[in-house]
């Protein structure tokens, strides 16, 4: 598994004030042409709202009624709890696999079953299981992330190469050594992604279960306002996971670039620097 | 041949015999009352579920070939999308700079929460699911033909423009068949996602598709069946994906050898072929070697 989240590079001019100008440009031109569609009746306003009503409606869902909170609140909880645990489990459930040679033979074609099934159809067994409540809501938020941790921490265990294991077994380095100095540092880049994957589909995961059965969360919230007709703040709803969505994206970056810090050279220094430091400080304690 | 079929025939046994060791615990783990068989219902009545939906009661295939054509569908209208923006994009920077926040806006929106929404605009028919499945899995495709087609070799690069190639041979024979590849791994990723698509969209709204099929049964506490509806869906998962990798297969055939084999002999045989028709008499030349 990959994660496509670049657009790969950045064509030439990139953040001149001239090109921002003319984003700010476009953007306005598309709302103000939505908003004239709509006045013009050419869209209804019913199914596609005013923008300036969407507008309308961030304030009131934000500030004056302020219903939207509690439901955010509670949709982003079991995103990660969800999150949490179900890659937890997947990274150890791939770690006792990769170590063991035959397990991993012998789990493949189950693996390749429940990868083709597409994991929130699993959303109304498992909520006839759990129930109506949070914890189906973040049983399923597991499921979903579950396997991109677990596929990617199995593929990065299995593609250490065999003659650095050799030299390491050679060098007299114990099965924990090789495991914690080796393979793990090995398979991090690709537990990342795996991660960024799981945490990208963790929204999703939580809001269809909301959509299934459930009496809170934002996903209940854009159900409520659509079955309504109310769709400026079912928009409103949709854009704040919008903000959210990108938000994760944004900051499981920055997890990538902590945990996988020798990708960058400028981190690389910085981090051998500040090893260098405290190993210094330790050995002057010792003399 | 003897040792061929043996070697392949040990380890099979042996997956098979795992699986059964597992199905037995699974089934003696359930009789003890390990299990709530309400829950998690014991393998043989799965598998007599499986019987009963697809032999017996025959409901199972109308909801199966429903939730295909959506998932098609929506994987049709979404990719040609991606497909259509993604070129525009790398064939012009400009058009390119100014799609490119909409189509980061669209990833970072879990595309399944405009499922309510897509619903009231399209109605309770197909045409919602497919429009939920084409959201859903323009981005895979979108972005995979964009970074394919814009990253290339540069000094492949040079060798074209240095014989003089024009900018649509550049286009047609150096970046479109060094991106197929990785075109094809959107289009895996986004047939999956398409799958998911339709379904969610079938549980908010809908009367028939595998995944009202499983919502409905799994409401009325039949697990067995519901579980089989759900083994039916990674039926579906699996066809949807092997359909793309045979397509791969076929379109990127330089990737395996034997294929690749098999094409260049196609295309000498036809080479050859008009060639002889050209000079108007079989080549004496040719035929001696």
């Amino acid at each position: 598994m990959t994660d496509s989240s670049d657009l790969g590079p950045v064509p030439p001019g990139g953040r001149t004030r001239g090109v921002i100008a003319r984003h700010v440009a476009i953007l306005v031109t598309l709302l103000a042409a939505w908003e004239i569609a709509c006045r013009m009746g050419w869209l209804d306003p019913l199914f596609f709202p005013y923008p300036s009503a969407i507008l309308v409606g961030f304030w009131r869902l934000y500030v004056t009624q302020g219903n939207i909170w509690p439901h955010l609140g509670l949709t982003m909880a079991e995103v990660l709890a969800g999150f949490l645990a179900g890659s937890a489990l997947g990274i150890a459930l791939a770690v006792c696999v990769g170590l063991i040679d035959r397990l991993r033979r012998y789990l493949k074609p189950y693996v390749i079953v429940l990868e083709a099934t597409p994991r929130i159809a699993i959303g109304p067994v498992i909520i006839a299981a759990f129930g109506f409540g949070w914890t189906s809501k973040t049983a399923i938020v597991m499921l979903v992330c579950f396997f991109a941790p677990f596929v990617n921490t199995l593929n990065g265990m299995v593609g250490v190469e065999p003659e650095k294991v050799s030299m390491f077994r050679s060098m007299g380095a114990s099965k924990l050594q090789t495991f914690r100095k080796l393979m793990l540092p090995s398979a991090l880049p690709e537990i990342s992604a795996g991660l960024r994957l799981a945490m990208a589909s963790a929204l999703g995961g939580a809001l269809v279960a909301e959509f299934i059965a459930s009496n809170a969360g934002l996903g209940v919230l854009i159900t409520q306002y659509t079955g309504t007709l109310n769709m400026s703040s079912a928009f409103v709803c949709v854009l704040t996971l919008s903000a959210l969505g990108y938000f994760i994206f944004r900051s499981m970056e920055e997890l990538d670039r902590i945990l996988v810090f020798w990708t960058d050279r400028d981190r690389t220094a910085r981090v051998s620097r500040r090893r260098l430091a405290s190993w210094r400080a330790r050995m002057g304690d010792d003399a | 041949m003897k040792d061929h079929l043996l070697s392949r025939a040990v380890p099979l046994a042996k997956h098979l015999l795992v699986f059964a060791a597992l199905i037995a615990f699974w089934e003696a783990a359930a009789a003890i009352g390990l299990i709530d068989v309400i829950l998690l219902p014991e393998p043989h009545q799965i598998a007599a579920s499986i019987w009963d939906l697809y032999v017996e009661n025959r409901t199972i295939y109308r909801h199966f070939f429903i939730t295909l054509y959506e998932a098609l569908g929506g994987f049709l209208v979404g990719g040609a999308l991606g497909l259509a923006l993604a070129v525009g994009s790398s064939l012009n920077d400009s058009f390119r700079r100014y799609v490119s926040p909409y189509a980061i806006l669209l990833n970072v929106t879990p595309g399944l929460a405009l499922t309510p929404i897509v619903i009231a605009w399209f109605g309770f028919g197909y045409s919602s699911k497919i429009a939920l499945g084409a959201i859903v899995c323009f981005f895979p495709v979108f972005v995979n033909t964009l970074i394919a087609l814009t990253r290339s070799d540069a000094e492949t690069l040079e060798m074209f423009r240095s014989m003089g190639a024009s900018e649509r041979q550049i286009f047609w024979k150096l970046r479109v068949p060094s991106a197929l590849p990785m075109i094809f791994a959107g289009f895996k990723i986004a047939i999956t996602t398409a799958l998911v698509g339709a379904v969610v969209a079938e549980f908010s709204q809908a009367t028939a598709g595998i995944g009202v099929l499983m919502q409905r049964l799994s409401f009325s506490l039949d697990m067995s069946a519901a579980i089989a509806a759900l083994l039916s869906m990674s039926l579906l998962g699996l066809i949807l994906f092997t359909l793309i990798e045979l397509l791969d297969d076929r379109i990127v055939f330089w990737r395996r050898a034997a294929r690749m084999d098999a094409v260049s002999r196609k295309r000498r045989a036809r080479w050859t072929g008009e060639r002889e028709k050209q000079s108007g008499k079989p080549q004496g030349r040719r035929r001696s070697t």
